[in-house]
């Protein structure tokens, strides 16, 4: 915990100077509207990426969590088409993402298998079955109250941002006051010893990912509401920018160090980054080449800080 | 008598191709340290772990205080007042001391279920490692502590559960003397409150310092349980090995050998500093010193795993100004680490590979592998440092704790570097084996390979070294030969005294 706060200023450097660099030559960066539109993306990506480092943090990942947010998003948004109230449609849609998370958790924690191929089949069920739900089309056209979750403001500022920031704080004190956060630690750090030390490691990983789909839930059902659609393949990519965001921030892929505050810096540099090359008018392919080769960058200084 | 706090009856416990213990009748009275000798791979550490939780027993039964309990988790292990200071490291290396004393018995904030009191956390640890005198700071982290304090925190570590059946599994292989002589007095002190030990070593001379009583194991069977009053050492080996071990010092004299190593005025700031030495070939140099009189920096600094600031190595005739370890290597040059629990293998990868891993492009050099030469290597050093495993195919991860320490060896054997630098080659192993493994150095020597060798065992260095360096406080303060080699002079020269005449 101590290598991720003394890697924490390293990373804002890298985050001021992006928003000086996109300011210096974009017009129109530097400005409000530019500036709450990059809070609202980034905050769902804030809130996966959670979800993301809790599995990373334990020496697993979590390849499920895109799948499971399209999937909660167009369970709540077919609910309510059919007439549901926006409460109940939102309870189930969360429902279905944590019952994804949990059945995750059970056959990781209690089969042994390893997290990046159930997560990989989760991610796989999630995309499915939101295909399946929706018919394969895209699901549009919310009531008013329900798009406020999305796009309303509390004190000037973006509902998703305070979302995001109750996730961070909820997900920031689990890791640091509880019993469970330590496990996660001691899990990722040496699970033979952890186990022998009277942890028990089943239940922390199920706790683990069980904890990622209700993130994942949280931001399929604000996603949705952001964009006044439930997109079967809405959450696609977000588990790739959520690891993104887990190492840019400082947690190794190792795990066992790291946290949820890197992440965020995390977040925001991921969010920056695609906001700006959308500006320079980069077209997506591009985009993914520069953040992978980021990502890829991230990790290597991560490693050659490591070996010295 | 009082009523013993610990039985095990009849404890037997197969693994896959090897019987590790076969009817072990052992027990414990409180305020006793019961010593529990045997060979590498005799059944010690499987017999403890039965107990603490790790390993269930196939057969066999357990009374703790007169009651018969079966031991699933290392949780019920606890809850019985059952603690263990295990072989292997067991702490977290990201977490801190604290985070690593109450693993799992975190102290709770307003007694709620899950939440951590890290104030209490780190109060409480720092009064347990203060009644235990033991100086390291509860919030660092533990990856940046040395292996004797890690070692020390682990002792906390079990102590902090107020266990009235302590185990202990060779807690003192990585102590420096002084910091055995306070697990010394720990141990003394939980005797005079009543808690039983369970003390495992290869030290023999420990024997006679703590033990009441000892049990001896070998293949997986006791062979006998004594007073420590009514047996001495040999017999004690006699029943461990079932043979005698005989161990012949011979002191060669070769000043006109070649030099294979020569090392000039190295410094390293703060850590080194004028160290000036030769080893010549065909010649055992024992370098001994204190635990962090720099023995290992410097071997470290040789190799050319830290930097130097400055000096000069001169390696089979190449003089270099800055060494790495790849280099080292392709010049001749091999180190058996200290650290081997952590730097030394691939635990999941079988015998035969880990010991080839080192000199595979020494034995390959077309890259192409020859499986039958692999095989007839790996049990070729299998058989001549009598590594006790089913067959080479076994994973090392699978062996017991001094095996895996002979794998090792094995593996920088294999390189057959000219020139071999070994940090306390025999820590763990036991009296037989180490036996066989200074055989195997004097023959190295006699076939010119010219070594190094750092230990703490002083009569190791005694009757292993032609010539012996000692060093203090990073620098080299006496060279002594012949006669001149023996514990006194050189404890002497280590904890400096005789100097400023
Ligand atoms: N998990 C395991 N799976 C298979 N075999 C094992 C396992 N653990 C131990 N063994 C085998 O059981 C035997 C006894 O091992 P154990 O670790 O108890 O020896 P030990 O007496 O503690 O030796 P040492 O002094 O080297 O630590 C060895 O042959 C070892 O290879
Ligand atoms: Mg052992």
């Amino acid at each position: 915990m101590v290598a991720a706060i003394k890697r924490v200023p390293g990373i804002v450097y890298v985050l001021v100077a992006l928003i000086m660099g996109f300011g210096w030559f974009i017009p129109g960066f530097f400005t409000v509207s530019n500036f709450l539109s990059v809070i609202r993306q980034g905050s769902v990506l804030a809130v996966v990426s959670l979800g993301a480092t809790l599995a990373i943090l334990s020496r697993g990942v979590n390849l499920s969590l895109g799948g499971v947010m399209s999937l909660a998003g167009v369970v709540t948004g077919v609910l309510m088409h059919r007439g549901w109230s926006i409460m109940a449609a939102i309870l189930v849609g969360m429902a279905t993402a944590t019952a994804a998370g949990w059945l995750t958790g059970i056959v990781i924690a209690g089969a042994g298998i390893a997290p990046f191929v159930v997560t990989l089949g989760m991610m796989s069920v999630g995309e499915g079955l939101a295909l399946v739900i929706s018919g394969g089309a895209s699901v549009p056209g919310f009531s008013n109250a329900f798009q406020v979750l999305g796009q309303g403001y509390l004190l000037r500022v973006p509902i998703p941002f305070w979302i995001a920031v109750m996730a961070f704080l909820i997900v920031h004190f689990i890791l640091r006051d509880t019993q469970l956060g330590v496990s996660i630690y001691a899990v990722g750090g040496n699970e033979d010893a952890a186990s022998l030390s009277g942890v028990d490691v089943r239940r922390c990983k199920l706790q683990i990912y069980l904890i990622g789909g209700i993130l994942a839930g949280v931001a399929g059902v604000v996603l949705a509401s952001r964009m006044n659609s439930a997109h079967p393949s809405g959450g696609m990519g977000f588990e790739f920018d959520a690891i993104a965001a887990t190492v840019v921030g400082g947690t190794p892929m190792s795990g066992g160090r790291g946290g949820v505050v890197g992440t965020m810096v995390g977040a925001a540099i991921i969010s920056i980054m695609r906001n700006g090359l959308n500006m320079l008018g980069l077209p997506t392919p591009w985009q993914m080449t520069i953040i992978g080769m980021i990502i890829i960058g991230s990790i290597a200084l991560d490693a050659l800080k490591s070996n010295r | 008598m009082e009523r013993a706090v610990l039985e095990m009856h009849q404890i037997t416990k197969q693994f896959p191709g090897v019987l590790a213990l076969d009817k072990v009748d052992f027990d414990l009275y409180p305020g006793e340290v019961h010593i529990l000798l045997g060979e590498n791979g005799a059944g010690k550490s499987t017999l403890m772990k039965t107990l603490a939780g790790a390993h269930e027993p196939d057969s066999g039964t357990i009374v703790v205080d007169g009651r018969e309990v079966r031991i699933r988790n290392p949780k019920q292990a606890q809850a019985l007042g059952i603690s263990i200071i295990y072989q292997e490291f067991t702490l977290i290396p990201y977490l801190t001391v604290a985070q690593n004393i109450f693993l799992a018995r975190e102290p709770l904030r307003w007694g709620m279920r899950g939440l951590v009191d890290r104030d209490r956390l780190y109060a409480d640890s720092t009064a347990i490692l203060k009644t235990l005198g033991i100086s390291v700071d509860p919030r660092s982290v533990v990856s940046t502590l040395g292996v004797a304090q890690q070692q020390l925190v682990e002792v906390a570590k079990a102590l902090s559960l107020n266990a009235r059946i302590l185990i202990m599994d060779e807690p003192t292989a990585t102590l420096s003397d002084q910091e055995i002589e306070q697990l010394f007095g720990i141990i003394h002190n939980l005797k005079s409150r009543g808690v039983g030990v369970i003390y495992i070593s290869h030290r023999l001379q420990e024997v006679g310092q703590i033990g009441d009583r000892v049990t001896v194991l070998r293949d997986g069977r006791s062979v006998g349980t004594y007073n420590v009053a009514d047996v001495d050492i040999n017999t004690l080996i006699k029943l461990m090995v079932g043979r005698e071990v005989m161990e012949k010092a011979d002191r060669r004299s070769l000043p006109n050998a070649p030099e294979a190593l020569r090392v000039s005025h190295l410094h390293r700031n703060g850590v080194l500093h004028d160290v000036n030495l030769v080893v010549r070939e065909g010649e055992i140099v024992g370098l001994a010193g204190l635990v962090g009189s720099g023995r290992t920096e410097l071997a470290r600094a040789i190799f050319g795993i830290d930097p130097f600031d400055s000096g000069e190595i001169v390696l089979l005739g190449k003089r270099l100004v800055a060494t790495n370890p790849s280099l080292s290597i392709r010049l001749g040059l091999g180190l058996l680490p200290e650290d081997r629990k952590s730097d030394g293998l691939a635990l999941i990868l079988p015998v035969k590979d880990n010991v080839t891993h080192a000199s595979l492009t020494r034995l390959f050099p077309s890259f192409i592998l020859d499986f039958r030469k692999e095989r007839a290597i790996a049990e070729r050093y299998v058989r001549d440092l009598r590594i006790a495993t089913p067959n080479i195919f076994r994973q090392v991860g699978f062996l017991s704790g001094g095996n895996q320490q002979k794998v090792v060896l094995a593996k920088w054997l294999a390189t057959q570097s000219r020139v071999l630098i070994f940090d306390e080659p025999t820590r763990g192993i036991d009296v037989g084996a180490k036996a066989e493994v200074h055989d195997f150095m004097r023959q190295l020597a006699r076939q010119g390979v010219a070594i190094l060798m750092i230990s703490s065992d002083l009569p190791e260095i005694v009757s292993m070294s032609d010539r012996v360096y000692v060093m203090r406080e990073g620098t080299i303060v006496k060279e002594l030969e012949g006669e001149d080699i023996n514990q006194e002079t050189i404890i002497g020269y280590a904890m400096g005294k005789g100097e400023g005449q």
